[in-house]
């Protein structure tokens, strides 16, 4: 055996190690809430005018076995492995029976959307101006522009949304500030629904791009600063290559490489979502339906939500380990 | 490259979720001067092609589902009702019959109903729901009928006969709409159906006058036509409903409500914030409420209300929990909590219009004779000119001054005949009385310990009860109490259910609004129900209060039926033993801010056509679509 595949594995065996224990340990987090999703369904049983406490417990004992929520926490762990074994994330609790995967599927599209976009938009952006500045350290606009993005940084990306709500929503309405499209709009596939879905997503996206770019930029910055110290950069510049293909050929595409390793990663983590952003802006995404799943105690929702998470986190870095030393040369499997 | 170009696009529309919505129907190309446009308070349906009300928590129920298209035997409504009664047969074509000990009930049913897809209604229907519900522990309504019906048989087409496995005069009530009721399966399609348990119903065949025209994907709204044969349904006996279309949307936060209703985007907003509906009042020329002046609101059939841990000490004290009532002044409660615009009850019912006229009108008498002991003097707390005092305060605010009511019998329909006084002397007395001793301007319990309230509250999700309880506490706390609100997320899970709280604010008082008969709750306050400390109280008598004058009280009005008139004298034997025990201090009604644009429709029930609630989710809002009528021409 390779070395190489022996790291494989080993890396392998860490990831499932790693999903094992997120998973577990969200298992015991959600069961051990004072929410109960029991409760809950005989709180809106209540409400339709029930109130006979035979029936009640009655039907609490029937709930409880319907949501495989019968016997103890060790069993129901059990149980829970058994269903996730055959992917199978059970039925959802709070819109049962409806399974949890259609759920999550519907809400998916919208954060994978609302979150690649901004994402990639982030990035690009954000090693853009890094690596120009980094470059030309004495560029006055490039400064000035950097320190923009650096000083949003440290503000927390939901209040700079609750900011961007107030400025564009109610100061300067111009831009939607609920939902992933217009109530009334005509639903037919259409240019103008797609362009009314967009509308709708750049406030959700600008609160997320403009915090984001900036560690972006700080951190390819830092790195064009030590690469244009480098004797092949020195050399380049003395031969006269010209400065913009010293930047993207001699520069940049070095500078990138740890850059794409977090952008892998940042990628995975779209499956956490933006949880405040997606409330702040009413966003129809998994972020929001994380949310109504907690407060109504729907464990096997937030069981399959923090699943997709942790898996998504986990098979990301997974991916870049075992990239990494095909990739950059720099890296070596011992 | 085309090619290429093609899939992009595609991609494109993918990830931003189009092919979630693609598809989907747009209400808003619906003639808007025949389309209802209403408020769904369930916000967006998670589950939205879930159709399957017989399965609790499937889906959405207040789309439309229960007001237009689901039908049962009777309904009470909590207003007046059309066709002169509250009471009004549905599906049933009379009142139920019981045999003499109330073990078997008769059910006789219309004829000539029918379901949407052209199918007779029968007993057959009945008799399928029933069983169907008991064969299937978690259907919604399966407990109830799993501990109360022996046999149920269809003896005709017209007939049903349930045979109950103990005695019980109100059987009726889980066929009977208050909010919500047991609807009536279509049996020729949920026969053919493997498991009703986890069948979504996907296109509800419809026993309303009303049938599923399309919804959003994403749950925002839904959309429903009239039936051409709208005359097949029981709703047909009072007339043609007008809007040929209605829509249940969910248009947003209070802010975008209003927002919606000033552009007549939004005809009915089913609930509102005091403030919301302030501004609405003063923007909108064409804004129809209940009352047409303060408090705007529809009094729900909930009390709101203190409610006492009365398992705990010293809140098993009747003393203390009458000294703590006299130390609340009601009008800064109001003031604090609804703006003023709230409808006050000393009595442990809901000041709805009925309850009014049967209860608190009748008992005004003995509210003024009533006498408390304070072990050093006898006092009566009793103030009726509360509601006349707060109709003056506001009449000195400048912006709704020509809006409160002058007419006495108005001003008492809108903001209550009276409540109890504050007196702190007598509070005072009250709590030496109980063994507590003020030391350095604090009260010590009668083990000499400081005497700590904690009031919990809600927090944001109620935030009209949140201001009342921190006020009352602040009240408490300037007599020298440790008193002090606390937010308690979930409160009826986690506080209320497990008896997890000392004093919180919530209510555990419902009726039918429009009928006096009290057994809807009270039945449930019985000794034999409350749960031991520590464990789960079953739902409604969520202060743990027992009582044998009071087991008595239940025990009688389950031995007579349900109109008999001695169950309003047993519902006013009630009324005297929660008032001197003062389980709960009962403070106002839960009113509900809901507005109506006259813009395209009128004929809104209000306090002076009291045909209906207006709150568009309950059930009985059916009633509106016969009575509105089209404001501009068609």
């Amino acid at each position: 055996m390779t070395p190489y595949l022996i790291f494989v594995l080993k890396r392998f065996g860490q990831f499932l190690l790693v999903v094992f224990l997120g998973v577990t340990i969200t298992f015991f987090v959600t069961h051990l809430t004072p929410i109960d999703p029991v409760e809950e369904s005989i709180g809106a049983i209540t409400q339709m005018g029930q109130s006979d406490p035979n029936a009640i417990e009655l039907m609490r004992q029937s709930l409880r076995e319907l949501y495989g929520m019968q016997g103890s926490i060790w069993e129901q762990y059990l149980h829970f492995w058994l269903r996730l074994a055959t992917g199978d994330l059970g039925p959802s609790l709070s819109a049962f029976p409806t399974p949890v995967s259609t759920i999550i599927l519907r809400s998916l599209p919208w954060t994978i959307g609302l979150m690649t976009v901004s994402t990639l938009i982030t990035f690009v952006l954000g090693n853009a101006i890094g690596a120009l500045a980094g470059y030309y350290r004495k560029d006055m606009v490039l400064k000035a522009v950097s320190l923009v993005f650096i000083a949003m940084l440290p503000i927390p990306y939901y209040i700079l949304a609750f900011v961007l709500l107030i400025v564009f929503g109610f100061i300067w309405p111009v831009l939607p500030i609920n939902g992933g499209y217009e109530m009334n709009a005509n639903l037919d596939l259409s240019f103008a629904l797609v362009l009314d879905i967009l509308k709708h997503s750049i406030l959700p996206a600008l609160s997320l791009i403009l915090v984001g770019a900036g560690s972006w930029l700080i951190g390819m910055r830092a790195l064009v600063s030590n690469i244009i110290t480098d004797d092949y950069v020195v050399f380049a510049e003395l031969g006269g290559v010209p400065k913009g293909k010293i930047l993207r050929s001699y520069i940049a595409r070095n500078a990138m490489v740890p850059q794409f390793t977090g952008l892998a990663m940042s990628l995975g983590a779209i499956f956490n979502g933006t949880v405040i952003t997606e409330i702040v802006f009413g966003y129809p995404g998994i972020g929001n339906l994380l949310i109504e799943a907690v407060h109504a105690g729907d464990y096997s929702l937030v069981l399959g939500l923090s699943a997709l998470s942790i898996v998504g986190v986990a098979a990301a870095v997974f991916i870049i380990d075992v990239l990494s030393p095909l990739i950059d040369p720099r890296i070596k499997v011992e | 490259m085309q090619k290429w170009k093609r899939f992009a696009f595609g991609f494109v529309l993918a990830t931003l979720g189009l092919t979630a919505v693609a598809g989907a129907q747009d209400y808003t190309s619906l003639p808007r001067k025949e389309t209802l446009i209403v408020e769904n308070p369930e916000g967006t349906i998670k589950n939205p092609g879930w159709f399957n009300i017989w399965v609790n928590g499937g889906g959405g129920v207040s789309t439309g589902l229960q007001q237009l298209t689901m039908d049962t035997l009777w309904y009470i409504d909590p207003e007046q009702g059309l066709g002169g009664a509250s009471w009004d047969n549905s599906l049933a074509a009379d009142k139920p019959q019981y045999n003499a000990d109330f073990t078997e009930m008769t059910v006789k049913l219309r004829k000539g109903l029918y379901w949407s897809d052209g199918v007779e209604f029968t007993a057959d229907d009945v008799v399928y729901t029933v069983k169907t519900q008991m064969d299937h522990p978690g259907m919604v309504w399966s407990a109830a009928f799993s501990v109360q019906v022996a046999s149920v048989e269809a003896t005709d087409p017209q007939t049903v006969v349930f045979k109950l496995k103990k005695p019980n005069s109100r059987f009726h009530a889980i066929f009977t709409v208050r909010w919500n009721g047991a609807w009536i399966m279509p049996k020729h399609v949920f026969e053919k159906v493997e498991d009703p348990l986890r069948y979504d119903f996907a296109n509800p065949v419809s026993l309303g006058a009303y049938k599923l025209k399309a919804y959003d994907p994403q749950g925002k709204w839904y959309t429903w036509e009239k039936r051409d044969d709208w005359q097949r349904t029981s709703l047909a006996r009072f007339g043609e409903p007008a809007p040929k279309y209605v829509t249940y949307t969910d248009p947003g936060p209070p802010d975008k409500r209003t927002i919606a209703q000033l552009e007549h985007n939004l005809d009915i907003i089913h609930d509102n914030t005091p403030e919301g509906m302030f501004t609405l009042k003063e923007k909108s020329k064409t804004i129809e409420t209940w009352f047409p002046g303060f408090p705007f609101a529809h009094p729900d059939p909930t009390l709101p209300a203190v409610i006492f841990n009365t398992q705990e000490a010293p809140f098993d004290n009747a003393d203390v929990r009458w000294a703590l009532a006299l130390l609340i002044d009601i009008k800064a409660v109001d003031m604090a909590s609804y703006r003023g615009a709230a409808t006050l009850s000393a009595l442990g019912v809901p000041p709805t219009a009925a309850t009014m006229k049967d209860y608190q009108a009748p008992m005004q008498d003995w509210l003024k004779n009533f006498e408390i002991d304070t072990g050093k003097s006898k006092i009566k707390p009793y103030d009726p000119t509360v509601g006349q005092q707060i109709a003056d305060i506001l009449r000195k605010q400048p912006k709704f001054k020509d809006q409160i009511p002058t007419d006495p019998e108005a001003i008492t329909a809108a903001f209550g005949y009276g409540w109890w006084k504050p007196d702190p002397k007598a509070a005072g007395e009250l709590l030496e009385k109980a063994g507590f001793k003020k030391s350095g301007g604090k009260w010590l319990t009668p083990d000499g310990q400081p005497f700590k309230i904690r009031m919990t509250v809600e927090g944001d999700t109620r935030s009209v009860f949140t201001r009342a309880g921190t006020l009352i506490a602040q009240q408490w706390a300037a007599f020298g109490i440790d008193a002090k609100a606390v937010p308690a997320a979930k409160l009826w899970q986690t506080a209320l259910q497990p008896g997890d709280f000392q004093v919180a604010i919530a209510w555990s008082v419902e009726t039918w609004g429009g009928d006096p008969d009290l057994s809807f709750f009270l039945d449930s306050w019985h000794s034999q129900f409350v749960a031991k400390k520590g464990e789960v109280q079953p739902p409604r008598n969520w202060q743990r209060w027992s009582n044998p004058e009071l087991d008595k009280i239940i025990e009688s009005i389950r031995g007579i039926s349900a109109d008999d008139p001695k169950g309003m004298e047993l519902g006013k034997d009630y009324l005297k033993l929660v008032a001197r025990e003062m389980p709960t201090i009962p403070l106002m009604s839960y009113n509900v801010f809901t507005s109506m644009d006259t813009t395209y429709w009128t004929g809104y029930p209000t306090i002076k056509d009291p045909y209906t609630d207006p709150v568009p989710n309950w059930a009985n809002s059916r009633l509106m679509m016969v009575k509105l009528k089209p404001a501009q021409p068609q």
